[in-house]
């Protein structure tokens, strides 16, 4: 069963998260208290965290996220109550994965979890190269010119979806459809925000390309989309 | 010739200070000509009086001394009477400076008795400048001294001349008239100086009052000019700028209060902004404060939800009205949101190059089922090829929904019709229903906040009362045109009209607003 930590200040908030996510088959571990969150989280080891963006005024969400950061891979979900772009993008350029804006509802959450857990088969192909990088798919592995590179679970199912086709635009739509599991319905109240597509390209590319200004690997279609350099 | 005339009326018609300079001068010339018009006749008509009365007296002396000199004389003799005769001219004959004096001794015409003597003439003299008239009267009037004014030819010039004739009765020779011609050239000549004298000081004069009334009207005009340079600043927004008013004058006094006003004016606005900012942040603050009792009511009815099969019928309905209503408050959550945000001018719109048929396409894909469920058909008619133009995808689809929407709620069930034009600076979509439509009254507060038309008509679309008021924000931060025209019962057309490209200006829709009914 996978854990699932559930840091959120609002007790019944809390609660009624963590009584979704057992619904759904998780295992829900919660904490209230944002001083306990990187304590909690180095001994539960979750394999995903659900973080509040609001939370003591000590300690932020995105403190926490920084802090997990920089160690752990773990997918991150923030739940905001801020809907201004400029928050979003602070936080995901903090290290968090991906978002849920409140107030959601159970399906979408758990929808996001399940997308944020899933491993990625985008090709039969078990190593992927991409000049002097090279995947390996089964053992999640990337490595550049022999060294092991640091990517999350997120980051490295980015570059396996480009890597597996190199050449192919995928616009940011397509993206979040394969990346991130977002599932388009005619209901949605807007299209979603394709900006968490190029947060995490620029991320991807500061940790694989030797200048991320003027990137080699993971290159910008205009007005499109990107796609996996050739060469 | 005409457009310097009219940049010249343009120009005075602009400027008050060229009109108020314009008026003294014309009126000061008309008072100093009048002046130098009196002073240079009173001062001619003195002067050649004068001449005039000295001209009578020396000629009067003259003719009696003539007079006497024949009378007195005895010779019968011919040579001797034409010799003193001789004598008379060059003896009356004077040239000074200032006045010349010529003489004629003319024989009176009509005599048959007397001896013929020749009549002399001073020389340079044209006996034919003494008018007959003149010549008539001295021999009618045998004992009067007769003057007549005349133009001489002096030279090439004309000069003003006084004839002065006298009857002399000349012994043995007969009725003659004696002819003293006076050129008053010298008088000419000082009344000529003193002319231009006062036409020179007067132009002087002009020319002064025209500086010292452009220096006074300036000074005058100057602040006024800053009052309104200053107001305009005022009114474009910039609260600080504030005239001079040092001073105790009547200028001082209007700095004065035109700074007060602006300073109070100032607070007031401040006072007013810093209200509506509060506000503003107040609004999104309480939408935000409420986003976290929500999402756990949310997540606790959907909780119910799943369990529904253990509720009885009666909690099941309980629950199924506490779900509708949670959706209506998150709508209604996310459009105060938005509209705070439009408030605070915090809305950025993200332009991209779309196609504008895929907009209006993904809006009826969502609006589909609200149609199909009132039993609304919709018929599209859009251009064949890509309508391109650059807008904010999410936001006109948004708009293209509150309209789509809002014609299905007001359609009565009857088809509503989607129209997309293009023209060369803009692209338009138009909805139209034929359904209960609008008064002129409704029309113009359609667009408020919360209004609807008919408080009492049953909402079945759920709008939160807001979605008009953001589709126009929206169109607004696109530079575009939300208009519509409806009638009572016959239904309502919306049109909205977006520029080509968001630096392009349009002046007219590629769709008409007119209503074609079915």
């Amino acid at each position: 069963m996978k854990k699932i930590l559930v840091i959120e200040d609002d007790f019944e908030m809390n609660e009624s998260i963590c009584e979704v996510l057992t619904n759904a088959g998780y295992e829900a571990i919660p904490v209230h208290d944002a001083l306990q969150a990187i304590s909690k989280f180095e001994s539960v080891k979750p394999d995903l965290v659900l973080l509040d963006w609001m939370l003591d005024p000590q300690l932020q969400g995105i403190d926490i996220a920084k802090k997990i950061r920089e160690t752990q891979g773990t997918p991150i979900i923030m739940v905001t109550a801020k809907t201004d772009p400029e928050d979003i993008i602070l936080g995901l350029e903090a290290g968090a994965d991906d978002y849920v804006t409140k107030p959601f509802n159970s399906q979408v959450l758990v929808a996001r979890i399940k997308a944020n857990l899933r491993d990625i088969k985008s090709s039969e192909q078990e190593v992927l190269t991409l000049g002097p990088i090279t995947i390996d798919v089964p053992g999640h592995e990337v490595r550049k010119d022999g060294t092991r590179l640091q990517l999350t679970p997120l980051e490295f199912n980015l570059l396996q979806t480009l890597a597996a086709s190199p050449g192919e635009v995928f616009s940011r739509e397509e993206l979040l459809v394969k990346v991130w599991g977002y599932q388009f319905k005619p209901d949605d109240k807007f299209k979603p925000d394709t900006r968490l597509v190029n947060v995490h390209v620029q991320r991807l590319r500061s940790k694989i390309e030797e200048d991320a200004d003027s990137p080699q690997f993971v290159l910008t279609e205009r007005g499109i989309g990107y796609k996996a350099g050739t060469n | 010739m005409a457009k310097v005339f009219r940049r010249l009326v343009a120009f005075f018609r602009r400027s008050l200070q060229a009109r108020w300079v314009a008026a003294t001068l014309i009126m000061s010339t008309i008072a100093l000509v009048s002046v130098g018009g009196f002073l240079s006749y009173s001062i001619s008509a003195g002067l050649f009086e004068t001449r005039q009365q000295q001209i009578m007296a020396e000629s009067a002396r003259a003719v009696v001394e003539v007079q006497n000199t024949f009378t007195a004389s005895t010779s019968t003799d011919t040579a001797t009477l034409q010799g003193l005769m001789n004598t008379v001219v060059p003896n009356l004959e004077s040239k000074t400076t200032n006045s010349s004096r010529t003489v004629a001794l003319l024989r009176s015409p009509g005599q048959s008795n007397g001896q013929y003597l020749q009549s002399p003439v001073s020389l340079g003299l044209d006996a034919g400048i003494v008018p007959e008239a003149l010549r008539e009267k001295v021999r009618t009037h045998a004992s009067k001294l007769l003057y007549q004014s005349v133009s001489i030819i002096v030279g090439t010039e004309s000069h003003p001349g006084l004839i002065v004739g006298s009857h002399i009765e000349i012994p043995v020779a007969g009725a003659y008239e004696l002819y003293l011609v006076y050129d008053l050239g010298s008088a000419q000549q000082t009344l000529d100086f003193v002319q231009s004298t006062l036409v020179f000081g007067g132009a002087i004069m002009i020319l002064l009052i025209g500086a010292v009334s452009f220096y006074v009207t300036g000074r005058i005009v100057s602040p006024v000019r800053k009052a309104a340079e200053v107001s305009a600043q005022l009114a474009a927004g910039d609260l600080e700028p504030r005239l001079k008013d040092a001073g105790d004058d009547v200028i001082a006094a209007l700095g004065k209060s035109f700074n007060t006003m602006a300073d109070s004016m100032q607070a007031k606005i401040n006072e007013l902004s810093a209200v509506s900012q509060m506000q503003q942040v107040f609004v999104s603050d309480v939408s935000h404060e409420l986003r976290t009792p929500l999402t756990t009511i949310k997540l606790s009815a959907e909780l119910l939800q799943a369990r529904r099969d253990e509720l009885d019928p009666a909690a099941v309905r309980n629950l199924d009205k506490l779900t509708g209503q949670i959706n209506r408050f998150e709508d209604l959550l996310a459009d105060l949101l938005e509209i705070s945000r439009f408030d605070a001018k915090s809305v950025v719109g993200e332009f991209e190059v779309e196609d504008l048929n895929g907009v209006v396409g993904m809006a009826l894909a969502h609006i589909q089922p609200l149609a199909d469920s009132k039993g609304s058909v919709l018929e599209v008619d859009i251009p064949n090829g890509p309508v391109e133009a650059e807008f904010d995808p999410r936001r006109v689809e948004r708009v293209l929904r509150n309209l789509l929407s809002n014609a299905i709620e007001h359609g009565e069930g009857k088809p509503i019709r989607i129209e997309v034009g293009q023209s060369p600076t803009a692209v338009a979509v138009t909805v139209t229903d034929y359904g209960v439509g609008m008064t002129p009254s409704q029309v113009s507060r359609v667009f408020d906040r919360f209004w609807r038309a008919d408080p009492a008509r049953k909402r079945t679309t759920g709008g939160t009362g807001l979605g008009l008021a953001i589709a126009l924000a929206d169109t607004t931060l696109h530079n575009g045109w939300l208009q519509l025209v409806s009638s009572p019962n016959k239904g309502t057309t919306f049109r909205l009209t977006l520029p080509r490209k968001q630096a392009v200006l349009f002046t007219q829709s590629p769709l008409p607003l007119g209503r074609r009914d079915s």
